[in-house]
């Protein structure tokens, strides 16, 4: 077989495969995984999400467990959805103390339900005061937060939720000093307040106004060097992004997208080690015979009676292993599943006439093992990958689930793992469930049906008379 | 000569059961020896607490005969290479021995207890399983196979290949949240309400338990056994007797029912018994989601207090009935086939 035959074969097969449906569907949705697996990174709302998965810190400005934003789609009342507000050019003035400037931030409030948190943020450095106010689009308006300090690493971050219910109830005394004595800071969340109408029943069922927030953040540079950069607004909604956030506030598409590069690597890393070994042992056990047979032969046995999942929980409890450990030991347990078929087809095939005629041309072991018996393997191996890469998928997650996987890389078992034990379930966060579970349900399809496509074409006995 | 092959084929197993067993206990008894250490240390320094009337020299050498004691009990003071034959060897005698933390319900601390304890609860929910779906997988099978890429028959491949990379564990997850909270219609878990009702309300009640597992596990597994049993049927129902009774004007559902079927028997039994025996081990995860107190929960347990021999025991057990499915189908398939021999070539 040489390489043109070989590129002949694939065409030939490529034609036979092009015509079963299902393996087009399936290479299709893989093709597609492959792609976001490449650019959904660079596209994701959270480029940093791989290496900040755990870090508490990035991820603090989202709102905590918020729906998907398509469910306004099916809500009569909707809730402000997450977005990014970028500040305004700045109006500047020069005072003895430093330079002033005043960055006008106008937000859009258009829901019926409040957001969780408004954020303001910007980093420079140096002695900063601040101011914030608001006018709201019922002309009422007042200071929110005023307060000066050291800026350091990271965001100077102003938060209405924590640092306004002051403001708040001041602008609600500037109209209506009835209805603002009787609102009790404790009991009342500063954003509900700052959307609602102001009425007497503004605490207990708030009337949304809707229309145009214009905030203006006032930050005076008050030594020498100090600098701030544009600040922006920080939504944190009733209800964010493609698929909510979870509990930890990380946004769920991110992770699901960021996922899809392990489930691929994984996948395709053992199932290709995986196949290799099992084909080169099955090939050597049954045309060397003997005390190779005898060996790997019992070799076969003893893993394939290694209960896998037990087994590979308390090596994994055992020793902790990175992901790249992890596939080692996936692979020593997992080259069983093509051993035993390709053993038996190679013997078939060692007795063929042309292995036969081969020899008597004088080709050695070698020779007639890669260039005769592995060649016709080949195709069958391919279908065998295809079909072993769900499985250890499913085991990736199965041991992540367990909290034993590899915690430093994102992975739809490890995002499982907290939704699993952060009671997911009981506070019906369908949104931190579903995504995950239907990407590795969604994955085991597609190599599913690029599997049974190419069983179709290698068992053309299976079709019906 | 079936006789030669059965016996060579049964001390083969036996001997790679030996092995096994050996392997795990190397594994294991390094695992232990930490676990084993640390807990003693514990135990000592909280009993030295009782002493009274002690001066400091006394306890501290009653705290170190103590040890030396504990030490012993757990065969510690012998090298590694010992320990691993002896935990071996106790295991192949199916001396389990007692755990380490865990206790059965009554207290006792015997490793087997505890099996035994667990055991009927997992074959109770998994053997269920598998007989629901063998029954159920047989009806699809055969209707599917009958008219072959009708609609039933595609409706099962393409189920069959859509539930492939779906684990049960999620499929239990999304059960629990749409059944047991946002519409409360099934518990959540666990095999019984508490407190436990009495008499005939607590079958009931344990049968309201199970009903969610079991549809999960179910729900998943039906259409690759009907996919699997299609098949089977699929190539017996090509064969000419087949033709040949259809020809004489069997109605087809004897043909189906009675030719097809009882050729097909000896394939499905085989899949069927190796199912059962697999499902006698559990499922660590779903068990562990759905808060059912089987071997796989126990197993869970196990490995999370490293409780080397509940673990031991539990690994013993799963992989003595993995090897005896493997035996039993070798033999059947001897039996069927004479030209599979032990070493034999094809």
């Amino acid at each position: 077989m040489s390489v043109k035959d070989g590129l002949a074969g694939l065409r030939d097969f490529w034609k036979e495969y092009s015509k079963v449906g299902s393996g087009k569907v399936g290479l299709g949705i893989l093709a597609f995984f492959v792609v976001l697996a490449i650019v959904g990174p660079f596209v994701v709302p959270f480029p940093g999400a791989t290496e900040h998965w755990q870090d508490i810190t990035y991820w603090m400005d989202n709102p905590r467990a918020a729906p998907p934003a398509w469910v306004n789609l099916f809500r009569a009342r909707k809730g402000a959805v997450s977005e990014r507000v970028a500040a305004g050019a700045p109006s500047v003035a020069e005072a003895a103390s430093g330079q002033r400037r005043a960055y006008p931030i106008a937000y859009e409030y258009r829901a019926d339900k409040p957001p969780r948190d408004l954020i303001f943020r910007f980093k420079g450095r140096g002695k900063v005061a601040l101011s914030l106010e608001v006018t709201r689009p019922d002309g009422s308006a007042s200071e929110l937060y005023r307060g000066q300090g050291e800026l350091g690493e990271g965001f100077k971050r102003i938060s209405v939720e924590h640092d306004a219910m002051g403001g708040v109830i001041a602008l609600v005394n500037s109209v209506d000093e009835f209805v603002g004595s009787g609102l009790d800071p404790a009991s009342n969340r500063p954003c509900a307040l700052l959307f609602a109408e102001i009425d007497p029943d503004m605490a207990d069922s708030p009337r949304p106004l809707k229309g145009e927030y214009a905030f203006t953040l006032g930050i005076e540079l008050k030594s020498e060097g100090a600098a701030a950069e544009a600040p922006e607004l920080l939504v944190s909604g009733e209800v964010s992004g493609i698929l909510g956030t979870d509990v930890s506030k990380r946004d769920i598409f991110t992770g699901v997208v960021v996922g899809i590069k392990w489930a691929l690597v994984i996948g395709f890393l053992t199932s290709i080690i995986t196949v290799i070994a099992g084909v080169v042992f099955g090939v050597v056990a049954a045309y060397f015979g003997g005390a190779w047979d005898w060996a790997l032969t019992r070799l076969y046995e003893f893993v394939y009676l290694l209960p896998v999942l037990p087994f590979l929980i308390v090596l994994s409890a055992i020793y902790k292993p990175s992901i790249y450990t992890f596939i080692v030991i996936v692979c020593l347990l997992f080259w069983t599943g093509p051993y035993k078929p390709v053993y038996s087809i190679a013997l078939q095939i060692k007795e063929e006439t042309f292995v036969e005629a081969s020899k008597a041309l004088g080709s050695g072991r070698m020779r007639i093992i890669f260039r005769h018996i592995v060649p016709i393997l080949l195709p069958y191996s391919f279908a065998v990958m295809a079909l072993s890469i769900p499985g250890v998928i499913v085991y990736e997650a199965s041991v992540s689930l367990l909290g034993l996987g590899d915690s430093s890389i994102v992975t739809w078992g490890q995002i499982l793992e907290a939704a699993l034990s952060q009671g997911a379930m009981i506070n019906n966060l369908w949104w931190w469930v579903i995504p995950p579970g239907l990407m590795i349900a969604l994955m085991g399809m597609s190599f599913a049906f690029i599997g049974s496509a190419m069983d179709k074409i290698l068992h053309p006995k299976l079709k019906t008379r | 000569m079936y006789r030669k092959y059965l016996v060579k084929r049964v001390i083969y197993g036996i001997l790679m059961y030996v092995v096994m067993i050996f392997t795990y206990s190397a594994l294991f008894n390094r695992v232990a020896e930490e676990t084993v250490r640390a807990q003693i240390e514990e135990q000592v320094a909280k009993e030295a607490i009782k002493y009274r009337n002690v001066t400091p020299e006394q306890l501290r050498a009653l705290i170190e005969e103590q040890k030396a004691i504990k030490i012993r009990q757990h065969h510690l003071d012998q090298p590694y290479f010992l320990r691993v034959v002896w935990r071996a060897a106790d295991t192949l005698r199916l001396d389990f021995g007692s755990s380490t933390l865990m206790k059965a319900p009554n207290g006792d601390r015997s490793v087997l207890a505890i099996i035994g304890n667990a055991l009927p609860r997992t074959i109770v929910l998994f053997t269920t399983e598998v007989l629901v779906v063998t029954a159920l997988g047989i009806v699809l099978g055969l209707y599917a196979a009958r008219r072959p890429n009708g609609p039933l028959d595609r409706a099962i491949s393409l189920v069959t290949m859509v539930t492939n990379g779906l684990p049960a564990w999620w499929l239990g997850m999304l059960m629990i949240m749409f059944f047991s909270y946002a519409v409360p219609i099934f518990p959540s878990g666990g095999i019984q309400s508490n407190p436990a009702p009495a008499g005939a309300a607590a079958v009931l009640d344990f049968l309201w338990h199970l009903s969610l597992p079991l549809l999960t596990l179910v729900f998943l597994s039906v259409w690759g056994t009907a996919y699997l049993i299609r098949n089977i049927v699929l190539s017996n129902l090509q064969e000419d007797y087949v033709m040949a009774a259809r020809a004489r004007g069997i109605p087809e559902r004897r043909v189906l029912f009675g030719h097809t079927l009882r050729t097909s028997l000896p394939a499905i039994m085989t899949m069927v018994i190796l199912s059962l025996f697999s499902s006698i081990a559990g499922n660590i995860i779903v068990e562990g989601i759905f808060g059912w107190p089987g071997i796989g929960n126990l197993y869970f347990i196990a490995v999370q207090q490293n409780d080397v021999p509940v673990l031991m025991g539990t690994l013993a057990i799963e992989t003595f009935l993995n090897m005896l499915g493997f035996i039993l189908l070798d033999l059947v398939y001897g039996l069927l086939d004479p030209r599979i021999k032990v070493g034999g070539k094809a």
